[in-house]
């Protein structure tokens, strides 16, 4: 028995280039599609790298109204449909739980927030010379919009706020989340990711960094080339286990640890330490054992570098276990959707709990010899996951492992 | 452009970026042994894409960057592509 807090969670809401809900997005991750197609958000004959994975066939006039519009940067919108669609999943009802609302906090992360927003104000100031900004601009793009807006749209009055570390954002949003209730901060949360960054600047900016692939993104496998932007945003309710169980929730499972640590070494390059001292941690504060993890959702980026780096990591913390585990990267289908990536990936990893199935590493051709552990290629496989880890390793060193486990 | 004005060009860039001390730079020297880093390597290929405004492929296989000699025989191409092309 553990002796604090359970955490369970209750609903989940996602959009991605793999669909609109989290049913569309399971039902292409289970299958092995990959969302990356060419690029639709920018001019294809600017850029080098003409590939991402975008959020399809999405009409904003068909999902929010004109005066909505006007403070809702892309992001923000994904992060709403997201938490709409997990409250809906979770069967509360703030709003007429008003003791609930107050206990209940708002942590949604971002990499960079309003992108486009900022984006537009600096075309129309610096390149057309346009004598003055739209004032809504600065709600739009801040970084803490997603979270406000949510906060505000149902009515939770608990903690709420943005955190921010690059491709680790929202893992870091769900685990202080889970510690929060854990601790009895809070009773409940929304907790998760928003991204919508793909423009002109941004995938220039990436290509300059020369970390992306060209063809395709191919995480662990030999021959892979780097990385693919992605978008979306992803939510998930957690809250008390013995609520949940109290009010008769859907329980999909519980988060049961969350480690974290920095590299301090590289800007961009990963380092295998910083990695590993955050599984270990995530191991001790779910006092969960190696043996006990059958699937982890890794960082997977489809660099040569990320994935070889990550693999060593696994192997030093799980030893002879790590032979047993499956280690798979969804970045293959949904890209890599930078500050919302983890919270994408925490919901394919509830998914792959509830529904006893790993999704695989898609788009794989070869086995590398540096990426040597069971990476579920490009088939989806049947097994029942009793604990998961979902691992985000950042730019800049900033790890965070999220430890789920089955109910 | 001649070829040592490409190649002076490009032991500029290396130079600076990589803050190695010009002189010892020759066609023979091997990018591994100057220890040069991953975010001064993309700088000196941004800083190449600058000088000689082509673009330098993400994967191409065929830009190879062993010694200074394979950079410079990948601008040259590059560049005698790009006016082929103009």
């Amino acid at each position: 028995m553990a002796d604090h807090i359970r955490v369970a969670v209750t609903g989940i809401g996602s959009i991605s280039s793999l669909g609109h809900n989290v049913g569309e997005i399971w039902a292409a991750l289970e299958a092995g599609k990959t969302g990356i197609a060419p690029l639709t958000q920018v001019p294809l004959e600017q850029i080098n790298i003409k590939i991402g994975a975008e959020v399809k066939n999405y009409d904003e006039t068909k999902r929010f109204d004109d005066r909505e519009l006007l403070v809702y940067d892309r992001y923000t919108q994904f992060a709403l449909l997201a938490a709409r669609e997990a409250m809906a999943d979770a069967g509360i009802d703030f709003k007429k739980d008003e003791a609930l609302g107050l206990e209940t906090a708002v942590i949604v992360a971002s990499g960079v927030g309003g992108w486009s927003t900022i984006d537009q104000a600096f075309y129309s100031l610096h390149k057309l010379g346009k004598p003055r900004a739209h004032p809504l601009t600065i709600p739009r793009m801040m970084i803490s919009a997603a979270a406000s807006q949510i906060s505000m749209r149902f009515g939770l009055k608990g903690p709420a706020f943005c955190v921010s570390s690059a491709c680790s954002s929202s893992n870091h949003a769900l685990g202080e989340a889970y510690w929060m209730i854990r601790t009895g901060r809070a009773r409940a949360a929304l907790a998760g990711g928003s991204e919508a960054e793909i423009s002109l600047t941004s995938q220039r900016s990436w290509e300059s960094l020369r970390v992306m692939a060209s063809d395709t993104c191919r995480p662990f496998s030999k021959d892979r080339k780097g990385m693919v932007i992605g978008e979306g945003a992803g939510i998930l309710v957690l809250e008390r286990l013995d609520d949940a169980r109290k009010r008769g929730a859907k329980i999909y499972c519980e988060i049961a640890g969350y480690g974290l640590s920095a590299d301090a070494g590289d800007i961009v390059m990963p380092d295998a330490d910083g990695a590993a001292r955050a599984m270990r941690q995530a191991l001790q504060t779910s006092g969960l054992a190696p043996g006990d993890i059958d699937y982890i959702n890794a960082h997977g980026t489809g660099t040569q570098l990320n994935d070889a780096t990550e693999v060593k990591a696994i192997k030093a913390v799980f030893g002879e276990a790590a032979k047993r585990l499956m280690v798979t990267s969804t970045k293959s289908m949904h890209g890599h959707a930078l500050g919302a990536a983890s919270a994408l990936e925490a919901v394919a990893t509830v998914k792959a709990i509830e529904q006893s199935v790993v999704p695989p590493t898609a788009n794989y051709v070869a086995p590398d010899p540096d990426c040597d552990l069971d990476h579920v290629p490009n088939t989806a496989r049947r097994a029942k996951i009793r604990a998961a880890f979902s691992n985000s390793l950042a730019f800049g060193g900033l790890n965070a492992v999220v430890a789920f486990k089955a109910v | 452009m001649t070829e040592e004005e490409i190649r002076e060009k490009i032991f500029d860039i290396i130079a600076k970026e990589a803050r190695i001390d010009r002189g010892t730079l020759t066609l023979e020297s091997k990018l591994e042994d100057l220890k040069i880093e991953s975010l001064d390597m993309v700088q000196i290929l941004f800083g190449i894409e600058d000088a000689f405004d082509v673009y330098v492929p993400q994967d191409d296989q065929s830009f190879k960057l062993a010694t200074l000699k394979d950079v410079v025989d990948g601008v040259k191409r590059l560049v005698a592509a790009k006016q082929q092309s103009a």
